[in-house]
């Protein structure tokens, strides 16, 4: 056998993941044990807001769907493949996916535009934040590789994949189901293991503390004193 | 008292089932050889017999009836543990192998170890001393196929038809020219002309039966093709092949086309849904201007 390929292999899909789950969930509540008020995306909304639509938008709508059909992938494996076991299922679900996948691609290039080009911005922009952003851009264009070069995801992810992530749950992972991928998976998996490690100490712990109830309360009204009615719209 | 907490009304026949248990397990060490080729068997079953046979000539691979005499213990086991370091090593019946195969190399086996290899070689020299092994390979028939086997092949392939003991359709990770719509799946080969590759119907029927790439192995060993899976696709492969030439629908660019004109229609809808509520409100409230 190939010693040191097989080696690096141990350590990237068998060792990886556990040391990048423990920081995250000793990171993760440490953090907010002991720094509760910076849990926060520290938005910067309010320094720069033209380019921020085409930003945030397309990230946050992209990658939310994009995270979900993965998480679709690994919670409902068999659903799934009968959704594929139709051509013309399956083709609808990839384009779609890839739609928002490249959603998520331009929202990123556009978040890290917008950062580099605004010297207010790049005042509060932390060392953490341009590792967070390489580590993200580097997720997003290796999931559009695999997705384009390496299709079809959506129906092998569930039969090979989704037994490895579960082999990482059972604590026994089967190193040789994410080995036998091509380079371009493997990248992508080892990124996001890098990701899901870094994450308690990154802007990204506001995935967390998302106020979700935002969704369903009532609207609240805004009024200004010492000014004339508004007539702007709400 | 602490040992208290194992004197459960239960704990005499778990305790119970233990012994049993043992008692079981030396019965059949005592037995030996029944158990072992039974496991040697199944071993053979889903990691050898898709390139080997035994008694039935060479499929992809050499016929291993009676392998022992052309080559010594220590050989075939130091090859079946690792098949690439005597063809890196430049051995001269590796290379003699790789030819009679026609280039086809056997793939390392995951978690092959000496003893299991020891335990195959056993294997191999007690079905080559039978009559007939159950490993003498597959019985293909000559005659051309019917038009209802290639339909139901392609069906297998693309999807449309389950495969009965629940593996993923063909097409997840494989594609052929002419399958239409996107095409196939591009994570492993083209398997326009892996007729041809395998040299023909009883070698790709063989295969079929205990696929053992390190990416197939894991998904068809609990789940295998039934024969009136295999035979179907073999069809629908043997028409690819007849037709040549690899996959050259242009999929690839529609695909991607697709997928950038849906992008572009999300955005276009974002700028149209969130026109008025990000702009109108809030640069006003930033630059000081309530009204």
């Amino acid at each position: 056998m190939n010693g040191i390929a097989h080696y690096l292999d141990q350590l990237l899909f068998g060792a990886l993941p556990y040391a990048a789950l423990l920081l995250f969930f000793v990171g993760t509540i440490y953090r907010y044990r002991a720094q509760t008020f910076s849990y926060s995306s520290l938005s910067s909304q309010f320094l720069e807001n033209r380019q921020h639509f085409w930003a945030l938008v397309p990230f946050h709508y992209g990658i939310l769907v994009v995270l979900g059909g993965h998480l679709v992938a690994f919670l409902l494996p068999r659903q799934l493949m009968a959704w594929n076991g139709v051509p013309v299922r399956l083709y609808g679900l990839e384009v779609t996916a890839l739609a928002f996948g490249l959603l998520t691609l331009v929202g990123l290039t556009a978040i890290v535009v917008r950062r580099l080009r605004d010297p207010k911005l790049r005042v509060v922009t932390s060392r953490a934040d341009w590792v967070l952003y390489a580590l993200l851009l580097l997720s997003v264009a290796t999931g559009l590789e695999t997705a384009i070069f390496h299709r079809w995801g959506s129906s092998w992810f569930p039969t090979t994949m989704t037994p490895y992530l579960w082999s990482i749950v059972k604590l026994s992972p089967e190193v040789g189901l994410a080995a036998a991928m091509p380079w371009a998976v493997k990248l992508h998996l080892v990124n996001a293991w890098l990701v899901i490690g870094f994450f308690p100490f990154t802007r990204l712990v506001h995935v967390l503390v998302v106020p979700n109830m935002y969704l369903w309360r009532k609207r609240q009204v805004v009024r200004w004193y010492g000014t004339k009615p508004s007539t702007a719209n709400h | 008292m602490p040992t208290n907490r194992f004197a459960h009304p239960r704990a005499p026949g778990g305790r119970a089932a233990l012994p049993v248990g043992l008692l079981a397990g030396l019965l059949a060490l005592a037995a030996g050889p029944p158990g072992a080729a039974e496991e040697a068997a199944t071993y053979f079953r889903q990691n050898c017999m898709s390139c080997h046979t035994i008694g039935g000539g060479r499929t992809v691979g050499p016929d291993l009836k009676h392998v022992a005499e052309r080559k010594d213990a220590a050989w075939l086991e130091a090859f079946i543990v690792n098949p690439k370091a005597k063809l890196d090593a430049g051995d001269p019946y590796a290379l003699q192998l790789k030819e009679e195969a026609r280039g086809a190399i056997m793939p390392p086996i995951a978690g092959m170890t000496p003893e299991i290899a020891r335990s195959l070689l056993a294997f191999v020299a007690a079905e080559s001393a039978l009559p007939k092994s159950q490993f003498a390979g597959l019985e293909v028939t000559d005659e051309p196929f019917a038009a209802a086997d290639l339909e139901r092949g392609r069906a297998l392939f693309r999807g449309g038809a389950a495969l009965a003991n629940g593996g993923p359709n063909c097409l997840s990770c494989h594609t052929v020219r002419g399958l239409g719509g996107l095409g196939g799946g591009r994570l492993a080969p083209d398997l326009t002309k892996v007729y041809e590759r395998l040299q023909g119907r009883r070698n790709l029927a063989s295969w079929l039966q205990a696929p053992a790439t390190p990416t197939m192995r894991p998904l068809f060993v609990d789940r295998p093709l039934t024969n009136e899976e295999i035979l179907p696709l073999v069809a629908f492969l043997e028409e690819a092949a007849r037709a040549g030439g690899e996959d050259n629908a242009p999929t690839q660019p529609t695909f991607l086309l697709l997928g950038l004109g849906a992008a572009a229609v999300g955005l276009v809808a974002a700028d149209a849904v969130w026109r008025r509520r990000l702009r109108a409100v809030r640069r006003p409230l930033v630059g000081g201007r309530h009204d």
